[in-house]
């Protein structure tokens, strides 16, 4: 039973450690095709780099995670977690504090935007 | 002068007395068969088994030009190879799509998974050869950004697809799909 649970906590901690690791290679696949691998974008993908004009803004948070293209991921929470922490330090400078948790991108990621672009207007105008 | 004339003559008289014109188009039909035949030999095509391509990888799936090359394993369309570029360069006249759809593929040279981009060329009409349709790791369409079936000539000039190239990004930490 000891050795079990040991086990069992062994696992958990290493997950996120796993997820983390992982970062870059989800970017490359689930994010780099259409932002491009420097989060450039072209001209009918917006570029990540502008992230930093919603940066500190607390309707950010949740908006990130809503985007479609971050909510709809073929990725675990603990897996989009761990991306969309690296995403934000990596375009906004500054990492999500506190750290998005695979339980709140889990509750986040239920109800994608059907317009992000107007949702990101509206935010911006602080409305 | 005259003495060539001789030599030849004598050589072509002796020919004549000694070999029918029969012998001689059998012999002449001999080598014309055997050497359309050839290639079909199976030390030929044990050769082409062993000839050593692109990324050192041994027969067809170290051939660019060829829908088992490796890097193909998720290609859905023409290859660039046989349109007037390669696996990695646009025909002449395109311009290679910056949005693109990624997906993985394992390297039989040393067992390792890569991720390849499948950066389309856009701006001349469909190349037409060399079609090959993959589709290894590929997500339904709901799922677009991992799908092929969609025209990823976006971010170009035109949006009319010519051809698909396999540009290899870095080695995969995971095989798709992902767990």
């Amino acid at each position: 039973m000891k050795a079990g649970l040991l086990t069992l906590l062994c696992c958990a901690a290493a997950l996120p450690a796993r997820a983390d690791s992982l970062v870059e290679h989800d970017y490359i696949l689930n994010c780099a095709g259409c932002h491009r691998i420097d989060g450039s974008g072209s001209s009918t993908v917006p570029a990540l780099p502008n992230m930093r004009d919603l940066a500190g803004n607390p309707e950010a948070r949740t908006y990130w995670i809503r985007i479609p293209g971050a909510a709809q991921a073929p990725l675990s929470n603990a897996r989009l977690a761990a991306l969309m922490n690296w995403l934000v330090e990596r375009f906004t400078g500054t990492a999500p504090a506190p750290r998005y948790t695979a339980e709140e991108v889990g509750r986040l990621r239920r109800k994608p935007l059907r317009d992000p672009l107007a949702r990101r207007e509206k935010i911006l105008r602080g409305r | 002068m005259s003495r060539l004339d001789r030599w030849f003559e004598g050589m072509t008289r002796q020919s004549a007395r000694r070999l029918s014109r029969r012998h001689w188009l059998s012999r002449f039909g001999g080598v014309l068969v055997g050497g359309a035949a050839l290639p079909l030999l199976p030390v030929a095509r044990a050769a082409d088994e062993n000839m050593v391509g692109a990324d050192g990888v041994r027969g067809r799936e170290g051939d660019p030009a060829r829908c088992e090359y490796w890097r193909h394993c998720a290609i859905d369309g023409f290859l660039c190879s046989c349109c007037g570029g390669s696996h990695l360069a646009c025909p002449p006249g395109t311009e290679m799509s910056p949005v693109t759809w990624i997906g993985t593929c394992r390297n039989p040279a040393d067992g390792k998974d890569y991720i390849i981009s499948y950066n389309d060329c856009c701006g001349r009409t469909f190349c037409g050869r060399c079609m090959c349709n993959r589709n290894e790791g590929e997500r339904p369409l709901y799922h677009w950004y991992r799908n092929n079936d969609l025209n990823w000539c976006s971010g170009t000039k035109s949006q009319t697809y010519s051809c698909s190239t396999a540009v290899l990004v870095k080695v995969a930490d995971e095989a798709q799909p992902e767990k």
